[in-house]
């Protein structure tokens, strides 16, 4: 073996051997999303599945190229030549550039969209179409907004109890006792990642952080809210809650 | 092939790692201006920015090795003979079987210029391999699948289908009318092009052993085509994170100029056909529907990678073609649907 065709095997060898890793990585690292239920911060939970099956493949994949790139190594060993039968010649910089998710998985603690993702306002519209209409204790804010965009006047609702957990979100265009309650909408994953949220007016409302997640239980009320006419939740209970394990609405 | 083109002409490794360097630093640095004028934490934004690319990347993921996998499996155990035989040869009924053959031979854009190499060196009529060329791509059950789990039965999904359908055909159609199979390939691929199974045929492999092959391509077809799902779901997700909504919405509010930003947005992503469905989902909020569609029936027919692949196969007129008449009509389509829709 020339020191050339040394050089080209020994560089091809750690190309498969990175392949192998990072095929094998990619499977882990969907198990653990699956398994610590990080999944949740990312797309949608009917889709579980399909990470799952990601999963299986990434490792099929990966013992495949383990096997075949040892037989490889040892048929050159024994030949003194390289074969390449591929199509497709797979480089360092490829490999480094699908290596990306990986390191950013690892960097960067998995964190649910929350206040920061908010650009340009939270939307008052429900998405998609209304399903089985719930008891109002059980309905979460996309129940309620689908609710109010069926209803013939806001004032229909004067009295009915809610109970709903969301994230603060505040305008300057607010009142000082107001903000909305705010939760973020996933149809498939966080590409589509839709904010909406219901107004709220609560004694003390001033003190609360803007992004903390909250559970507010009280009556709606029809009122003008930052230049709307709408159902409001005037506050009865205002109670600060840990992020849910679901941190996301489906439609 | 292309592959094998490009290594001659390979940039040396080091300024490649410079390239990406500073792809790396700029993102950084973007992040953090971005971070500054809105007074958010930069480790807020960059976290932000984590949670959407990799949303979209799992997401789109395993699609990603279905339709990497299904390519190896064409490679290595279908024959395309005997299917040839049984296909309409007048020209319409050719572009028409053209654009429904994806669902026999299940490729997606990187697999389709092999396989409509193939067709054509058989004999097969003009036009049923453009509109095979332009159609496969979508054609094919994966892509149908992923198209579905990203936005449901709607408007989306058929507007996809049935432009797919019309854009392949007469596109197939015109193309075939004026042009005869030697006008369409370089002489090198017409004359004697390599058999892809040459070395499979003297002595024909177990089907274990076929299997293995087919399962270390899709390895190397993962490769091949996940840098180009991380680049377009890193601009997706930067898109989201650092361009404000009222900038998203001015480019994507336009029932015209939407369509043509998004078509260019699909050619220079070059994102694989069995994932855009998800970087197409980044747009839903901001821009129209027709933009949407095009951007999906628009993106598998032609984007970098495949004229790059195209410039191998075909003459150079040809080429141009096979670009220019699916932008235009796909312009069009989404044209009419955003009219269709109220978009005005």
């Amino acid at each position: 073996m020339t020191v050339a065709q040394r050089k080209h095997h020994d560089a091809a060898n750690g190309i498969a051997r990175a392949k192998t890793l990072i095929l094998f990585g990619m499977g882990i690292y969907l198990t653990l999303l699956i398994m610590t239920g990080s999944l949740d911060n990312y797309i949608n939970q009917r889709f579980a599945w399909l990470v799952v099956v990601g999963a299986l493949l990434f490792f099929l994949l990966a013992l495949v190229n383990f096997y075949s790139s040892r037989n490889t190594a040892q048929r050159d060993h024994e030949h003194h030549h390289h074969h390449h039968h591929h199509h497709y010649h797979v480089t360092w910089d490829i490999v480094l550039v699908v290596a990306f998710p990986l390191l950013l998985a690892i960097l960067i603690p998995s964190r649910a969209l929350g206040i920061e993702a908010v650009n340009g306002g939270v939307s008052l519209n429900p998405v998609g179409v209304a399903g089985v209409s719930r008891s109002p204790l059980d309905r979460n804010i996309l129940d309620w907004l689908r609710e109010f965009d069926r209803a013939a006047t806001p004032a229909q609702f004067n009295g009915t109890p809610v109970d709903v957990v969301g994230f603060v979100y505040r305008e300057p265009s607010h009142p000082e006792d107001g903000f909305m309650l705010a939760r973020f909408t996933l149809s498939c994953c966080v590409a589509d990642a839709f904010p909406i949220g219901m107004p709220v007016i609560a004694d003390g409302a001033g003190d609360l952080t803007e992004g903390e997640w909250l559970r507010v239980g009280g009556q709606l009320k029809a009122s003008a809210f930052a230049g709307d006419f709408l159902p409001v939740v005037v506050a009865e209970m205002v109670e600060r809650v840990d992020e849910p394990a679901q941190p996301y609405l489906y439609p | 092939m292309i592959s094998h083109n490009a290594r001659h002409g390979e940039t040396p490794e080091r300024v490649k790692f410079i390239g990406l360097a500073s792809i790396a630093a700029l993102l950084l640095i973007a992040i953090g201006h971005q971070a500054n004028s809105s007074g958010r934490e930069y480790m807020l934004v960059l976290s932000v920015f984590a949670t959407r690319f990799l949303g979209i990347f799992v997401e789109a993921v395993p699609f990603l090795l279905l339709g990497s996998i299904t390519s190896g499996l064409i490679e290595t155990f279908i024959k395309s003979d005997d299917i040839m035989r049984l296909l309409p040869r007048n020209r319409l009924g050719a572009a028409i079987s053209g654009a429904f053959l994806g669902l026999v031979f299940p490729v997606c854009e990187c697999g389709v210029v092999p396989v409509a190499r193939r067709l054509f060196t058989k004999g097969t009529p003009v036009s049923l391999g453009v509109a095979f060329l332009l159609a496969a791509p979508f054609m094919n059950p994966i892509v149908f699948a992923s198209t579905y789990i990203a936005f449901g039965f709607g408007p989306v999904f058929i507007g996809r289908v049935v432009v797919t359908i019309l854009v392949a055909v007469i596109v197939g159609t015109v193309i075939g009318a004026f042009a005869k199979p030697e006008a369409v390939l370089k002489p090198i691929a017409l004359g004697g092009g390599r058999e892809d199974h040459a070395h499979c045929d003297h002595d024909e492999p177990s089907t274990r052993v076929k299997l293995m092959g087919a399962l270390q391509i899709a390895g190397d077809e993962f490769f091949e085509m996940g840098r180009f799902l991380v680049f377009g779901s890193m601009l997706a997700a930067l898109m989201q994170t650092l361009v404000p909504q009222e900038s998203l919405l001015a480019l994507g509010a336009g029932p015209i100029f939407s369509v043509v930003f998004m078509q260019v947005l699909a050619y220079v992503l070059s994102v694989c056909s069995t994932v855009d469905s998800f970087l197409a989902l980044a747009f839903v909020n901001t821009f129209t529907t027709g933009a949407i569609v095009s951007f999906l029936s628009f993106g598998p027919m032609v984007d970098i990678k495949s004229t790059l692949m195209f410039t191998g196969v075909f003459r150079r007129r040809i080429v141009l073609y096979l670009i220019l008449l699916p932008f235009v009509m796909n312009l069009l389509a989404g044209t009419v649907i955003n009219a269709l829709l109220g978009y005005v």
